[in-house]
């Protein structure tokens, strides 16, 4: 019993991580149809940047608001110079290569400035020696944290979405871009809020996971975002519960497969379901078919 | 200031080329002796290669300082990054290889990217130093006690040097062990003998034997299957940065159970990881260097480390006596380097099959980690004899590796 709610409380924690990259990922896609594939280099670059400020001594708090702050500038950059340039041509797929060569320049940069070794990221709130007993079990109270604030992030996200303005006009962008800039909705300001808004939950994404791990190095990153990947379309591309959920699910499998069958069979497991999903039902869990009228 | 695109893609695309050349290294210089080689300069376990490139320059400056080798001096020909990636060590060594005027190798750090390259290295002939590659059939394709490759040469810990140190004690100490390895050459094979060599000597031994791949940021069901089995004890052959997030994951799971790790595992990256918690690890790694009393050899070394680079993060918390990790990555390669100096000066030249008729009469060769010996069928030279046990422990507020084996 023991050996299983750790397991699974392994799995939720880093699932619900793995559901907040899944709706960065949706964010984009719901209102450009595009992706951002360097978002593993966005994770990295917030968690070395804060790293770097509390090693230097700067607050906690603090130091995560600059690293933020600095993100949020890099998506204005990304948006403003990869994206949109490649959304002048139909049914061009340069903004893959693009934002994928903005991930790949931002590891160059980071082994320039904080040197290539894993940075040592510090314990927020709690140690890995911190736990409460539940039921007899130890249960570590740095994985109790990250998942209630990776749920608390998909639950203020979801109010915004639904209950204001501009998740509204968001929402109206990615149902029809050009009929929401006929009636007033300024479409390009929302897809920029919503690079902001993505690059902003993987930043967050990537100071929880550094957390759970304790370092943090220039190639940190890219192997999580292929888990949010297989988490967004598990759950179904551009369903926020969804994401959560397919998140979840492939955290908690891949610690049972490992703690039950096979520490080997851990990392195929996540790529079998996502196989499993797309023959099965290509719309994900929560995803609803796409009917075009020809 | 208003950039073009045009002008700001050039920049890039000029940047990306000039990136894709590598380091190139020094100018050259005419009538030196030139070696070469491809490593992790970069990356998240850059201080192999960066150690060992240090440990290379270190004897190249003493040998030019002392005249130089055939009336030359030695430099540094070539000296590519592969951040370790086994795929950019093929692309580097082949650069390296149609360099006609490199006369000396040495391997990349790591089993994988060895591995990926050695059979190029083989079948071109010049003499290879091989600092840090742990798997045998880098030396020996057949595996321990068989030919080895013929202009192949190590000075790293053989794992089935390492296994046999590593499972004699733990089997004697321990009836239940969990090993823990990364998917790697290195991890694979020194998983395998580790367990190998616990059952020869404890055949009722019970091994929970599990794997991890490299830069994996949780463990928990690894350390769960460790648990189950209930092992008294937690051997993990790896590298340091994920030795600490094994460390934190064993700490959240209030798993107490003794920490033993293999001599990569002791690097820098393991202690910036975890801090204190580091406290109680145990393991392996090079005798000599970290010794109360070191041999001048190993003096003369050490001082001129600290000359040039400090008591830095290789050479560990204590100014006065060195991490003993900085045997595996920097004097592998400073041992490496002063051998093949000897055989050239032995074979008065740099031809391949000279030097490996000198190389393969090395006798007596006194090094930072041990004494050299190399004969036609034995290219290996670090030895059980050559290892200590080591323990991290807090000494007067500050962590320290005591070495518990004398």
């Amino acid at each position: 019993m023991e050996d299983f709610l750790t397991l699974l409380l392994a799995g939720i924690s880093v699932g619900a991580v793995y559901g907040l990259i899944a709706i960065g990922l949706n964010l984009t896609f719901w209102t450009t149809k595009t992706m951002n594939f360097g978002q593993g280099s966005v994770m990295m670059l917030c968690a070395m940047l804060t790293a770097t400020m509390i090693a230097r001594g700067w607050p906690q708090v603090l130091s995560i608001l600059a690293a933020l702050a600095v993100i949020v500038v890099l998506m204005v950059f990304t948006e403003t110079y990869t994206v949109r340039p490649a959304l002048k041509i139909e049914g061009s797929m340069g903004w893959a290569v693009s934002t994928l060569g903005v991930g790949i320049v931002l590891q160059g940069f980071a082994s320039l400035w904080f040197g290539s070794q894993a940075l040592a990221f510090p314990d927020i709130i709690f140690s890995a020696i911190d736990d409460v007993v539940v039921f007899g079990v130890h249960v570590s109270l740095q994985y109790i944290a990250v998942l209630i604030l990776a749920l608390a992030l998909v639950v203020v996200f979801e109010l915004l979405v639904r209950g204001t303005v501009w998740g509204r006009a968001m929402r109206a962008v990615s149902m029809d871009a050009d009929l929401a800039s006929v009636i007033g909705i300024p479409v390009r300001v929302v897809v920029l809020g919503s690079y902001i808004a993505s690059g902003v939950l993987a930043g967050v994404s990537g100071i929880l996971v550094a957390q759970i791990g304790g370092t943090v190095d220039p190639a940190f990153g890219f192997e999580l975002v292929i888990f949010g990947f297989v988490a967004a379309v598990l759950g179904g591309m551009g369903s926020t519960t969804g994401a959560l959920a397919g998140g979840i699910v492939a955290g908690v499998l891949q610690q049972m497969v490992g703690g039950y069958i096979s520490s080997a069979a851990q990392h195929g497991m996540a790529f079998a379901l996502l196989i499993l999903i797309l023959v099965v039902r290509p719309q994900g869990l929560f995803g609803q078919r796409e009917i075009v009228k020809v | 200031m208003f950039v073009s695109r045009r002008r700001l893609l050039t920049a890039t695309s000029a940047l990306a080329a000039v990136a894709s050349m590598g380091f190139p290294g020094r100018a050259r210089a005419a009538g030196t002796i030139k070696i070469g080689f491809t490593t992790a300069l970069t990356g998240p376990f850059n201080e192999f290669g960066e150690g060992y490139k240090r440990g290379i320059e270190l004897a190249i400056e003493k040998i030019n300082k002392a005249g130089g080798v055939l009336g030359k001096q030695i430099e540094i020909g070539m000296m590519l990054d592969d951040q370790l990636i086994p795929d950019r060590a093929v692309q580097n060594m082949r650069r390296v290889l149609d360099n006609k005027d490199i006369v000396g190798l040495f391997c990349p750090s790591g089993s994988g990217p060895t591995l990926a390259v050695v059979d190029m290295i083989a079948a071109d002939g010049r003499p290879t130093m091989n600092p840090q590659a742990q798997t045998p059939t880098v030396i020996y394709p057949g595996g321990p006690g068989t030919k080895p490759r013929p202009n192949v040469y190590t000075f790293s810990i053989q794992n089935d040097i390492e296994a046999n140190f590593l499972a004699s004690i733990l089997a004697k100490k321990f009836n239940r062990i969990g090993l823990l390895n990364e998917s790697t050459g290195y991890g694979k094979t020194g998983g395998e003998l580790i367990k190998a060599g616990i059952m020869r000597l404890k055949s009722d031994a019970v091994v929970t034997h599990e794997s991890y791949n490299q830069k994996d940021q949780d463990m928990t069901a690894q350390l769960v299957r460790v648990q189950r089995a209930r092992s008294e004890a937690l051997m993990v052959v790896g590298l340091g940065a994920d030795m600490a997030v094994i460390r934190k994951n064993m700490l959240r799971m209030n798993m107490t159970t003794p920490l033993y790790v293999s001599a990569g595992g002791f690097s820098p990256p393991y202690v910036e990881g975890v801090g204190d918690l580091a406290a109680g690890t145990m393991g392996s790694q090079f005798r000599k260097i970290a010794a109360k009393a070191p041999a001048p050899e190993v003096v003369e070394f050490l001082n001129a480390y600290k000359a040039k680079h400090g008591t830095d993060r290789l050479w560990g918390s204590d100014p006065q006596i060195p991490s003993p990790s900085m045997g595996g990555t920097v004097a592998t390669g400073f041992d490496g380097m002063m051998v093949m100096a000897d055989a050239w000066r032995r074979a008065g030249s740099t031809d391949p099959a000279a030097t490996i008729k000198a190389l393969d009469a090395t006798k007596g060769f006194v090094g930072v980690n041990c004494t050299y010996e190399f004969t036609p069928d034995k290219h290996h030279a670090i030895e059980v004899g050559d290892l200590a046990t080591y323990e991290y422990a807090k000494i007067d507020g500050r962590l320290m590796l005591v070495q518990t084996s004398l």
